[in-house]
């Protein structure tokens, strides 16, 4: 969920509304923002699954450093979307070890 | 490949500092960061930052941030965003990454500030989505401006989960316990007090043991531990939430300075072995901030300023006289915050019993996370006056802080040279009730008690910094210091002016015998 009202904090500067695909589905956010930012507005949790266990990674230290969020953006896998910012048209879609799902 | 006089790893708090003080010297200066926004993690920081006026106590942490970047920019620095070190070698070259090529760089000195990550633990679910970083959750919320979840479980009872769980109350979002496998609160009590107050339980000498869900958390258990850390069975207890975050510690990312061949030493991680200036075994290499020894934002800034300094009078830049000057004033400055309660050498004490005035510290503090009744009495902020309004200061642990002493104008608080002493409340002085000590403790310790307000009641001004803001009249439940419902009270005011920089200041009216209690309001009648 989005902060509307912050005791401390007055406004939290965004870009403009843009459009974006996930899995294929349209979501929407805010250009500049990480794209695990808009993901995670959107309630979306999981970004990928590992390559062995199948198991499910989200957003983990949101710095850029753990690559827990990693997903193919515009074809790209290992993508850190915690510290990539969102584009409009962007096309993301969850990992699967280090493809999209078949 | 281009040389610089000083070259800077990291554009965080102590990154910048130096930066600052090298160009100001007259340097040629570069400063390189991985991020896409300069800062490191001072921009999500928006709690007001402890220490006296040379240490910019009271001002949050991001305006720090600001001040930084626009100090920067007027000395001339030069900053590399989205640059990515990969190398940093002995004889002070650097690769550098930047939009997918490599490139060398060249200094004549080189300081590395490039901070700590987030240590964790693993346990049982450890990898679910919406296990995070407590920094990651501060990062979600403070910067993005996105709640990392609904109802959190904090694991550390540090500075940083203390002060992180508050954040969340801050964003919306609720804490469902904190807990921490010491047997003590491991930050400083002001910072477990506020939360307490609220209703928040600790949970010491437990540790999580589960995180439970198949595709995300909807769950976590934790339980007890033995002596040895170990979870006693038998002892698990279940809470509904939807995320768990880890305040466990800080590394230092010391990796280039491992790779530069300077000699290293194990401090909380691997830390570069540097004198009094910050100066590695390898000459011309400094580090400063947290790489060098995980500390806080307000040290890493002076050892970056100390380093930058070092630097700065390495090359001529600065003579021998302005060097000896910087130094004894950052020297000065960084003793004072290594005094006291929490000073790097009681850092994991768990036997001290007294504060600096030899007055007996509060078990219950570090057990339960609040004061008790019993207790309060004993610490000099907290008179006995008994006529007008007056401060309660409930300030019991040598924390090296001192703005409360500056914002009263009145003379009612005293806390001397050291600022890690306790202050003390002048019952003589006139308060006036303005509030300005209210607002200006960092720790929110600072309570207005008018014992007089007529009609058997009493009135409790406390600092309160949630949306919505109560309005007068409005009715509810005052809340102690243990976070349980004390008796009904009402909302006089809820004052809010710049100066107080979004600390409003809450006045409650309780009956008499309750003034002494009642440290926060609850609308929520339930309770």
């Amino acid at each position: 969920m989005r902060i509307t009202n912050h005791p401390v904090l007055d406004e939290f500067p965004k870009g403009r509304q843009v459009r974006f695909t996930l899995d294929g589905n349209e979501m929407q956010g805010y250009e500049g923002e990480p794209i695990a930012a808009a993901l995670r507005a959107a309630g979306i949790m999981v970004h990928r699954h590992t390559a062995k266990l199948d198991q499910p990674r989200g957003i983990f230290c949101a710095i850029g450093r753990c690559t827990d969020c990693v997903m193919i953006v515009d074809g790209k896998p290992n993508v850190r979307t915690c510290v990539t910012p969102l584009r409009e048209g962007m096309k993301i879609q969850t990992q699967y070890g280090v493809r999209g799902k078949e | 490949m281009k040389r610089y006089d000083l070259i800077v790893i990291g554009a965080g708090p102590a990154g910048l500092s130096a930066a600052i003080q090298g160009a100001n010297s007259g340097m040629n200066v570069a400063v390189f960061d991985e991020n896409a926004k300069p800062g490191g993690q001072l921009f999500k920081q928006i709690h007001k930052f402890f220490g006296s006026k040379e240490h910019q106590a009271k001002t949050r942490g991001f305006r720090i941030g600001q001040k930084l970047l626009a100090d920067a920019e007027k000395a001339g620095v030069e900053v590399f965003l989205n640059s990515v070190v990969m190398g940093l070698y002995e004889n002070k070259e650097i690769m550098v990454m930047q939009q997918d090529k490599v490139f060398h760089y060249k200094g004549d000195t080189i300081l590395v500030a490039t901070g700590a990550r987030e240590n964790m633990i693993p346990f049982e679910g450890w990898t679910l989505p919406g296990v995070m970083g407590a920094g990651a959750a501060q990062t979600m919320m403070n910067l993005h401006g996105v709640q990392p979840g609904s109802r959190v479980l904090m694991v550390g009872s540090g500075n940083v989960g203390l002060v992180v769980s508050y954040q969340l109350l801050q964003a919306g979002v609720q804490v469902a316990a904190i807990v921490d496998a010491a047997p003590r609160v491991g930050g400083y009590g002001v910072h477990a007090s506020k939360l307490t107050r609220t209703g928040i339980p600790f949970y010491l000498s437990h540790t999580v043991v589960k995180a439970e869900g198949t595709d995300h958390v909807t769950g976590a258990v934790i339980a007890q531990v033995d002596e040895k850390f170990r979870p006693i069975p038998g002892t698990e207890k279940h809470f509904d939430v939807d995320t768990v975050c880890m305040a466990v510690g800080l590394s230092p990312m010391s990796q280039l300075l491992q790779m530069s061949g300077c000699e290293t030493t194990d401090k909380g991680g691997t830390v570069p072995v540097v004198n009094s200036c910050g100066e590695t075994t390898l000459s011309g290499i400094f580090a400063a901030g947290d790489v060098a020894g995980i500390e806080e934002a307000s040290s890493a800034m002076i050892t970056g300023r100390l380093a930058g300094a070092a630097a700065a009078n390495k090359l001529g830049f600065l003579s021998d006289e302005d060097f000896v000057e910087v130094s004894a004033q950052m020297k000065n400055s960084l003793r004072q915050l290594h005094e006291g309660t929490f000073s790097p050498q009681n850092k994991g004490r768990t036997d001290l019993t007294l504060t600096d005035e030899g007055i007996a510290l509060s078990d219950s503090l570090f057990k339960y996370g609040y004061l008790s009744d019993g207790e309060i009495g004993r610490y000099p902020g907290v008179t006995e006056k008994k006529v007008g309004i007056h401060p309660v200061i409930e300030c019991t642990q040598n924390i090296p802080c001192n703005p409360c002493q500056d914002a009263c104008r009145f003379g009612c608080i005293t806390i001397g040279k050291s600022i890690t002493n306790l202050p003390i409340v002048n019952g003589e002085a006139k308060c006036v009730g303005c509030g300005m000590c209210v607002a200006s403790c960092s720790g929110q310790a600072i309570f207005l008690v008018d014992d007089d307000y007529g009609d058997g009641q009493a009135t409790v001004t406390m600092p309160y910094e949630f949306l919505p803001y109560p309005e007068a009249g409005a009715k509810g439940v005052a809340l102690g210091r243990d976070g349980k419902a004390v008796c009904e009270a009402e909302v006089v005011s809820c004052r809010v002016s710049p100066a107080m920089d979004h600390t409003a200041l809450l006045t409650i009216k309780v009956p008499k015998e309750m003034s002494m209690k009642a440290r926060f309001f609850s609308q929520e009648v339930t309770k």
